[in-house]
Parts: structure tokens; sequence; C-alpha cells
């Protein structure tokens, strides 16, 4: 396969937080239109790998292609608008006057350019957004005050506004009870389907990554070392005494 | 009447004016600071432009140019202290606030002569401004309310989550860079008529009021700035009834409009909450039936699933 084959190909990257390493020689390719699920324990760098995705972190060396764009100070603003992110947590307050409906528009304003308005096409990308995610209802409400389970719903709403071909999700089910981890499994696989994205989602819940991913790498302090596929993923954990 | 009477001195229609201009700046640079959680940083900027203006006298150059500079100067200094720093934000900005009180206190005992006109600067006296200052400020002014026109959008963005921002294609760095200059060039341009000690009340006071009330951004900038111009004309009139110091007044009115938001704010009962957002609670749809999709709900106190261990992986 060769490099614009893949949607992320990440070449023996060395990347780090002041002075501390995190990902070493890490290598990764994700095929387009998979849904691909990284495992790990806390503190083993997946957050990192998801910025390194974004350009958010720099890398110190290797390389990093995202929809066969080479990852560069020049070219990082271009791949932001081709990825979404979904963070593990956005700590808001409750009395921030921002609504829901607000935040899934502000998915449009990086793809729109700095002096445009928003248009009709993007009122429509984001109220599409909202109807798939099931959140529309709650457009007009001050997204602080929105449960932990509806805020992730408007944060992935805002990243499908966006129109991205690549979806970077963190923890996503990290703040839900085990109901809404089933309903959010099954929406993430929805979504991806019918976008026809490319989805990273990196995660330490086995269900999650189980449920919904078609294979799921295995990290462990900054590298890949293995790969399984779903099943093969569960049956290992559960052979380890986990449900 | 006697408020017509007043209104015949040109320097009460001077400070009139400038405390309307002052609390439209002010106010709207607050709206940023404020939901930004970027409010120390800006206290660091007002006693970086006192020091910078002490400096101006000290050397006989213009106290606003020079206190311009070093505002500059330390928005450049703490723009990467609060983003990388290798101490907390909270330990490097306590760093800078407690340097710059002491470079100006510092500063001010060097001043030769009478103190005057460097302890006008820490009071301010919006009585005494002039016709420059007023020009500076409707420029600031002004500068600051196309800047919120043209890039709203990219400052709502940052204003909400800066990372997010960032990832999505904003240029969310420069967007900081740039509230942190403006919150300089607003300290600047009120130091004459509100005192390096008092700008930034001026600046925080309304805008946190406004919080307290505003259901989205933009009405937070109207409330604000209607706020800061109470704040303002109210200080102003008082100052002239009791004859006592304008700046002092004027916070002490806009911390009086905060109290008051606070005490009636909506955002603390939530059925007036979800009143002004015009919408029924979530997990109901407007039928009355219980939506299917919107019972995603928070954490619960314990989850037994445990994620699998790596070792568990890695003995497969």
């Amino acid at each position: 396969m060769g490099n614009n084959a893949y949607s992320i190909l990440i070449k023996d990257v060395y990347a780090a937080y002041h002075g501390m390493p995190v990902l070493e020689g890490f290598s990764l390719q994700v095929p387009e239109g998979e849904l691909l699920g990284v495992f790990g324990p806390n503190g083993t760098g997946k957050s990192t790998l998801i910025k390194v995705c974004l350009g958010l972190v720099p890398v110190t060396s290797g390389e990093v292609r995202i929809s066969g764009y080479r990852m560069s100070r020049g070219s990082v603003s271009f791949v932001r608008k081709l990825t979404a992110y979904v963070p593990q947590s956005f700590d808001v307050d409750r009395r921030m006057p921002v609504t829901a409906g607000e935040v899934v528009m502000m998915g449009r304003f990086g793809r729109m350019g700095i002096f445009n308005r928003v248009g009709p096409g993007d009122q429509a990308a984001a109220d599409d957004a909202l109807h798939m995610l099931g959140v529309r209802h709650l457009a007009e409400r001050t997204f602080g005050r929105l449960s932990g389970g509806e805020k992730q719903r408007v944060i992935i709403a805002r990243a499908l506004a966006q129109e991205p071909r690549i979806l970077l999700m963190d923890e996503p089910t990290n703040s839900l009870d085990w109901e809404s981890k089933k309903r959010m499994c099954s929406l993430i696989r929805e979504v991806h389907m019918e976008r026809k994205l490319t989805t990273l989602i990196v995660s330490h819940d086995i269900d999650l990554l189980a449920d919904t991913c078609d294979r799921i790498m295995l990290m462990e302090q900054g590298r890949i070392i293995g790969a399984r596929n779903p099943s093969e993923f569960r049956h290992c954990c559960r052979g380890h005494g986990h449900s | 009447m006697a408020v017509l009477e007043l209104l015949q001195d040109g320097f009460i229609r001077h400070a009139i004016l400038a405390a309307f201009l002052a609390g439209v700046a002010c106010s709207c640079v607050g709206v940023l600071v404020v939901t930004m959680r970027i409010s120390f940083i800006g206290v660091c900027m007002s006693h970086a432009a006192f020091a910078g203006a002490l400096l101006g006298i000290i050397l006989g150059l213009n106290p606003t140019v020079v206190a311009l500079i070093f505002t500059l100067l330390a928005a450049a200094a703490l723009g990467p202290l609060a983003d990388r720093g290798n101490f907390s934000p909270d330990t490097s900005l306590g760093i800078i606030f407690s340097s710059t009180l002491g470079i100006a206190f510092l500063l001010l005992s060097l001043v030769p002569g009478p103190k005057t006109e460097a302890l006008g600067l820490l009071w301010g006296n919006i009585l005494t401004v002039g016709k420059m200052d007023i020009i500076i400020l409707a420029a600031v002014m002004l500068a600051i309310i196309v800047l919120l026109r043209l890039f709203f959008k990219e400052v709502q963005t940052v204003v909400f989550n800066r990372e997010m921002a960032l990832a999505s294609g904003i240029p969310a760095t420069a967007v900081f860079y740039g509230i942190l200059i403006c919150s300089g060039l607003t300290t600047v341009a009120s130091l004459n008529a509100i005192g390096g000690l008092l700008v930034f009340s001026l600046i925080i006071n309304p805008a946190a009021a406004a919080y307290q009330i505003a259901p989205d951004l933009r009405s937070m900038f109207f409330i604000s700035a209607l706020f800061g111009v109470l704040s303002g004309w109210g200080g102003l009139w008082l100052s002239c009834l009791l004859n006592l110091p304008s700046g002092a007044l004027i916070i002490l009115c806009s911390t009086l409009l905060f109290l008051g938001a606070v005490t009636f704010s909506p955002k603390k009962r939530p059925w007036l909450a979800d009143a002004m957002s015009r919408e029924p609670r979530s997990e109901i749809c407007q039928t009355g039936d219980r939506n299917p999709e919107a019972d995603l709900h928070d954490e619960p106190e314990t989850d037994s699933r445990q994620p699998c261990s790596k070792s568990a992986l890695m003995e497969e």
C-alpha cells in the first residue's frame, strides 16, 4: 500500500512533553474507512497520539501524514480542517453563555475562513449534525447545563458539522454510565458508516473498543505492541477476568 | 437643574465622554478576560502599564507611549508563560504580578519632585482627562468593537475551548495574543481616567455581572458594556455629589452592579434559566414524551467494569 492509501500514516515518530518522551518510535497505519481503536492504560501516550495527528504536539522526529498530506508547519492548518476532534473532557462552566447550537456551529468556523459569515450551507451542515446525533431539541439550551452524555453528543455533532474525513476521539465514553456507553458505541458506529469516515478512537474502555471498532491496536509505553480483532480482544480480556 | 449646570463645564463633558468610552472598552475586553478565565493575566497587564507610565515620567518621555510598550512586552511574556511554562500558570503569573507591582512601586519612589502626576496614574481622575485622552480612548474603543465584529466567530470558538478551536483550524494562538494585546491597550488608554490600580476592576466587574445574566456571548458584550457605562456615569455623578475620588466610586458602582447581578441571576434559578433558553428540559420532548435519544446520563458513582490490564493482553 502506498503512503497515500492510508488516512493516517505515522512513521517512527518521537514526541515529548517538556522533555519527557511520550511516543518513542511510534508507527501506525490507518487505511481509509477503517474504525480503529487504540487500547492502553492511562499514561501510555494515547491522548498524545491524537494530538500528534492534529499537530497539537510537535514531533521531534519521524513522519505524520493525514489523508496523504505530510504534517508540517505550513500544512497543519489545512490538515486540521480534514480532521475533527472529540476531546476527552471539556471543562465548561455551567453559566458560560454559549448554547449547544452555537457549539455545533463552531465546528464550521475553521472551514469557513476568517472573514466569512455563516451561510445557508453552514447552517444546513450544523442542522444535519444536530439531527444525526439526536440533539436538535437541545440547540437553544446553555451547553454548560447539559448532562455529560448530552454534552458528549453535542461535541460529536460539532465534529460532524466540520464535515471531516477523519474523526479522532479521545476516551469518548469517559463520563458516561453503562447504558449510555452502549448507546454511544452504536452511535459512533452509525456515524462512522453513514459519513464514510476514517475513525480513530483511543480508550481504555474494553467494551467501547470491542463493540465499535474494526481492529484494536494495543499500546504500551508510547509504542504499538500488537493488534487484535474485536472478538480476540474481548476474549483475551474475558480470559483474564474482565467482563 | 444642577445636572444641567454641571454639563455647562467642559471638563464634566469630557469626563462623561471618557466614562462612556472607558466603560465600553473595558467591559468588552472584560467579557473576553472573564469567559477565558484569565483575570490574573489582566491584573499583571494593568500593573505593567502602570510601571511603564512611571518609567515614562522618570525619563521625561510620554507616559502613555512607554506604558504601551511595557504592556505589549508584558503580553509577549505572559502568553507563553500561561501556555507552556514549566511552573503552573498560577505560579508563573503570581511571580510576574508581584514583579510588575514591585517595579511599579520602585519606580514610584524614584519619581523626582512632587509625585502628583505619578499618583494620578495610580488612582486616576476622570475629571482631569484632556482631549488627547479622549481621542486615545475613542480609538481604542472603536478598534476593539471593529475587531470583535470582524472576528466574533473566532473569538467565540476560542473562548469556548482553545484546544478545540486550534484543532478545528482556528488560529487560536493569534486570537489569544490579540485578546492580551487588547487588554493591554485598554488598560493604557484608561490609565489617566480610571488609574492603574482600579482599571482592572472596571474590566472585570461589569463583565462578571453580565456573565450572571447573559444567555449568549453576543448579549454578554452588550450587557457588559451597559454596566460599564452605568458604572462610569454613576461613579462620576457620585463623585460630583459627594466630592470623593471618581475612580474609586466608579469601581464601587461596578461592584454594586455585580452584587445585584449575582443576587438576581436567573442562572441560579434552573426554572428561569430554562425559560430563558426557550426550550423544555432535554429529557422530555415538546410533546411530553420521553426523548428516546436524549437519555445519555452522567457517570454513576461507581462502575464495576474494569479496563483490561495491559499485562493480560501482553500474555496473549
